[in-house]
């Protein structure tokens, strides 16, 4: 059976919540497609248990209010537990495909959000290496702290909540190392001022990590992991780097868990099929290039596909749900004016271009990785074999090290990776875009594929 | 740079690598070009056969079988590394017609020299155990081979630069120096280069450098799917395809046409083939292709079902209207050589045909007559 909805909204987190509300409330048939368990997104993500969930999230009652909103909207069906695993435009339609069900719009919003940014490193492959993102995760969504004791490193604001999580849940963090410099703020002062939210945001998470005694050092990084006799984290090296990323000086720091972030990567997964318009930010990451409107650029005549929230530049909640909000307004041809939006969208937007320059990732990363360290992790391919394809077999690109070494094509299909293969090559645009590219978006089994009906 | 390469190759795909490697082995300075980079068109759209199975006697099976040895001499003198297997096809038929036509076919090749066994129920699920019980009458066809065919000419490429031989990446065509009737060069965005020979291995693109060399070649696309799975177990241990992919390659259809060719590879995945159709360069991915592609390979082999597919991609194979390749001096300009126009069968019938070209620019005799390819057949119907 196909389901046709006026509007379909993919993702449940910020961006599509709000998309979702403002459609509906505008007048459109809305179907929201999800693939969790409940609504929330990663940012939102949470147990079903209020409680629990209060105490986790810092603005959990913004998040419950928009879910409950959505969900008790006559206008929005909602439908959980649906992977996109494919998308196309067929005679003016746009078809998405999950598991069970063919969805049919003609109007979409793409609101799928972003995942952990890893970089590699010698030993980031031992079990209790981890994104912050999953260590966050484990205790949102099942209340459970990663490890004994946790080392939570990499770049940005995000390194807080995570900490702060842990440690007023009776985690142990030994150590919070942040590797941007302590005053790299200073020169950005006005634009902190303009966000008070973000700076009250901030000292909480600070005044929690300083009543747990955590420790919080600045101009550091983890750049090697080691492993005890049974394979698992028994310690981690850390590095004070200069603002390149360089290496300076070394300690080694004991820990079974380092939950390490350095950023997110937008999950542009549906602008390759559906032919949208993609582009790189100057931190390299491949986003969907969208208009004042939130509208997406594409050759489909008939058809309105619009994308808002971390797929379109990661920036952040309160982006994605300005962002959201718009494209709702937008794609259900709303009369209603959108102009206060758009200035607490321009408002997140500087904030979310000051985290990119205050919290770099810079090149130096580079110099941490040894001839065996792998980059990717699901073909087991070795900085060397990377380094051979590039030297001797004329390798100039994510893509052509995916055919000579098989990097990228395991089960991530390159999500991890690519984005560094990207980046050890200085890759150009359109390499970069290119490399994304994936039909298949999530595995299915030969069997689902040839079901009768698929359009 | 190579000021002065005794011969320009436009193309870094299997096919000019491979004439790049027999003319530097015979002693000439080669400069290749390429507007992408090492293997970056429909030699990394493809399966990397090396087949034999699946052409009827013709100077095209003698070329293959010519090709698919000299693949196992490169594969000794570059030092392997590209996974070349002499994985043996099967081929197998399920309408009484699919029957006598398999049939028919391996008589006739084993005239031809090719070694193709006909063999029928325990004999062909010993070979393949998961194959559909339904499936009684088969060939086998133990010449038939396998490479990973980016590795291959990435490797031979190697190969070429040892021997003094260049390639620049990124490098696009915008004109061919021509004198009079015979060709001095080519202009490119990174400037001109000028060689006495050209050589036009540009695949699909090939049709477009002829045209700007003012002659004429009739190559289109013909696009085709191909399934990935998940890494798994060993399940399927040759190329295994039904009969009708051998009508369906020699077909000049323009409409859709499908069937399955299934075969585990070395890295654990699993590659379905083989769609066929005419839509120019369209590089939307068409679902309901995949389907049909998955549903004949389950027939085939019903455990797939159960496996995961991982990836799709598609490629344009470079097709001209009688479906042969074209190998030989362009009948206009002297000097512009073409070697081109090899469909789905380029990684197979690569060194062959690069064998071909390079005795025939050497002006030495070769292992076949090479009139059957020779791109003087278009002439009379399309030149301007």
């Amino acid at each position: 059976m196909i389901i046709s909805h006026q509007i379909i909204v993919i993702g449940g987190g910020p961006a599509g919540l709000n998309a979702a509300k403002y459609a509906a409330n505008a007048g459109a048939d809305v179907g929201l497609i999800d693939s969790g368990l409940r609504l929330g997104g990663q940012y939102w993500r949470h147990t079903g248990n209020a409680e629990v969930d209060e105490s986790m999230h810092h603005n959990f009652d913004q998040g419950s209010l928009l879910m409950d909103a959505v969900n008790a909207n006559p206008r929005i069906e909602v439908y959980l537990e649906s992977q996109i695993w494919s998308a196309s435009v067929i005679n003016n339609m746009i078809i998405l495909r999950t598991k069970d069900q063919t969805f049919q719009t003609q109007r979409l919003i793409i609101a799928t959000g972003a995942y952990d940014r890893s970089l590699p490193f010698p030993g980031w492959d031992i079990p209790g290496v981890m994104t912050a993102g999953a260590a966050q995760a484990l205790l949102k969504g099942n209340g459970v702290i990663a490890g004994q004791s946790v080392v939570v490193a990499g770049t940005g604001p995000f390194l807080l909540p995570v900490a702060a999580g842990i440690s007023s849940h009776g985690g142990n963090v030994v150590g919070v190392l942040e590797a941007a410099k302590r005053l790299s703020w200073a020169p950005k002062i006005s634009v902190l001022i303009q966000n008070p939210s973000k700076i009250l945001e901030g000292i909480g998470y600070i005044k929690s990590l300083r009543k747990s005694k955590v420790e919080m050092r600045f101009g550091q990084a983890v750049v090697a992991a080691h492993a005890d006799e049974d394979g698992l984290l028994e310690s981690v090296t850390v590095a004070n780097i200069d603002k390149d990323f360089h290496v300076k000086s070394t300690y080694l720091l004991k820990c079974d868990v380092a939950a390490i972030s350095w950023g997110f990567t937008p999950d542009t997964s549906l602008a390759g099929s559906l032919g949208l318009k993609q582009g790189v930010r100057n931190d390299g990451s491949v986003i969907i290039e969208v208009d004042k409107d939130q509208r997406c650029t594409h050759s489909h005549s008939e058809v309105e596909i619009y994308a808002a929230g971390e797929s379109t530049g990661v920036g952040g909640s309160d982006l994605a749900l300005a962002e959201g909000a718009i494209a709702g307004l937008a794609t259900a041809h709303s009369e209603k004016s959108s102009s206060q939006l758009r200035k607490l969208r321009h408002r997140a937007q500087k904030f979310a271009d000051v985290l990119l320059q205050v919290y770099p990732v810079a090149a130096g990363w580079k110099s941490w990785l040894t001839p065996q360290t792998l980059i990717c992790r699901c073909e087991e391919v070795t900085y060397q074999k990377v380094r051979e394809a590039c030297e001797e077999l004329n390798a100039r690109s994510a893509r052509d090290v995916k055919f000579m070494t098989r990097c990228g094509m395991g089960m991530c299909q390159g999500r991890i990776c690519t984005r560094n293969v990207s980046d050890l090559f200085d890759s150009e645009d359109h390499d970069r875009i290119l490399a994304t590219y994936r039909p298949i978006i999530t595995p299915i089994t030969l069997g689902e594929l040839a079901q009768e009906g698929l359009l | 740079m190579n000021n002065n390469p005794d011969v320009i190759i436009i193309g870094a795909g299997v096919i000019g690598v491979s004439t790049a490697f027999a003319l530097s082995t015979a002693g000439l300075k080669v400069l290749i070009l390429d507007r992408g980079s090492v293997a970056s068109g429909t030699t990394s759209a493809g399966e990397g056969n090396i087949l034999v199975s699946d052409k009827e006697p013709s100077p095209e099976l003698d070329l293959a079988l010519r090709s698919r040895d000299a693949w196992f001499e490169i594969n000794e003198e570059i030092g392997g590394g590209f996974e070349l297997e002499a994985k043996g096809g099967v081929v197998v038929a399920q309408s009484d017609a699919g029957i006598d036509g398999l049939r028919r076919l391996t008589s006739a090749q084993r005239k031809s020299g090719i070694d193709a066994q006909d063999i029928t129920g325990n004999d062909l699920h010993e070979l393949e155990p998961h194959l559909s019980d339904s499936i009684t009458v088969g060939a086998y066809y133990p010449q038939d081979a396998q490479c990973q065919p980016m590795i291959a000419t990435a490797r031979i490429m190697r190969a070429v630069k040892a021997h003094g031989g260049e390639f620049i990446s990124g490098t696009t065509v915008t004109s061919i120096l021509v004198h009079g009737d015979r060709v001095g060069g080519v202009e490119t965005n990174k400037g001109r280069f000028s060689a006495p020979i050209v050589i036009n291995a540009a695949g699909t693109g090939a049709g477009q450098i002829a045209e700007l060399a003012g002659s004429y070649l009739p190559i289109a696309p013909r696009r085709g799917f191909i399934l990935v799975s998940a890494p798994a177990p060993q399940l399927i241990f040759h190329k295994v395809y039904d009969a009708d992919y051998v009508a369906n390659v020699a077909s000049s259809d323009e409409t859709l046409q499908t069937s399955a060719v299934v075969e585990g590879t070395k890295s654990g995945t699993i590659l379905i083939g083989a769609s066929r159709e005419r839509v120019g360069f369209n590089t939307e991915i068409d679902f309901s292709i995949l389907r049909i592609l998955a549903r004949q390979a389950i027939e085939l082999f019903p455990i797939l079902a159960e496996i995961q597919l991982l990836r799709a991609y598609r490629g344009f194979r470079p097709y001209a209207p009688d479906h042969l390749p074209v190998i030989g001096e362009d009948p206009l300009i002297k000097g512009l050589w073409h070697n081109a126009g090899h469909e789905g069968a380029g990684i197979g019938l690569a060194p062959g045909s690069a064998q071909l070209l390079s005795d025939a620019i050497l002006g030495k005799s070769s292992f076949m007559d090479a009139t059957a390819f020779s791109p003087t057949r278009f002439s009379r119907a399309g030149a301007k």
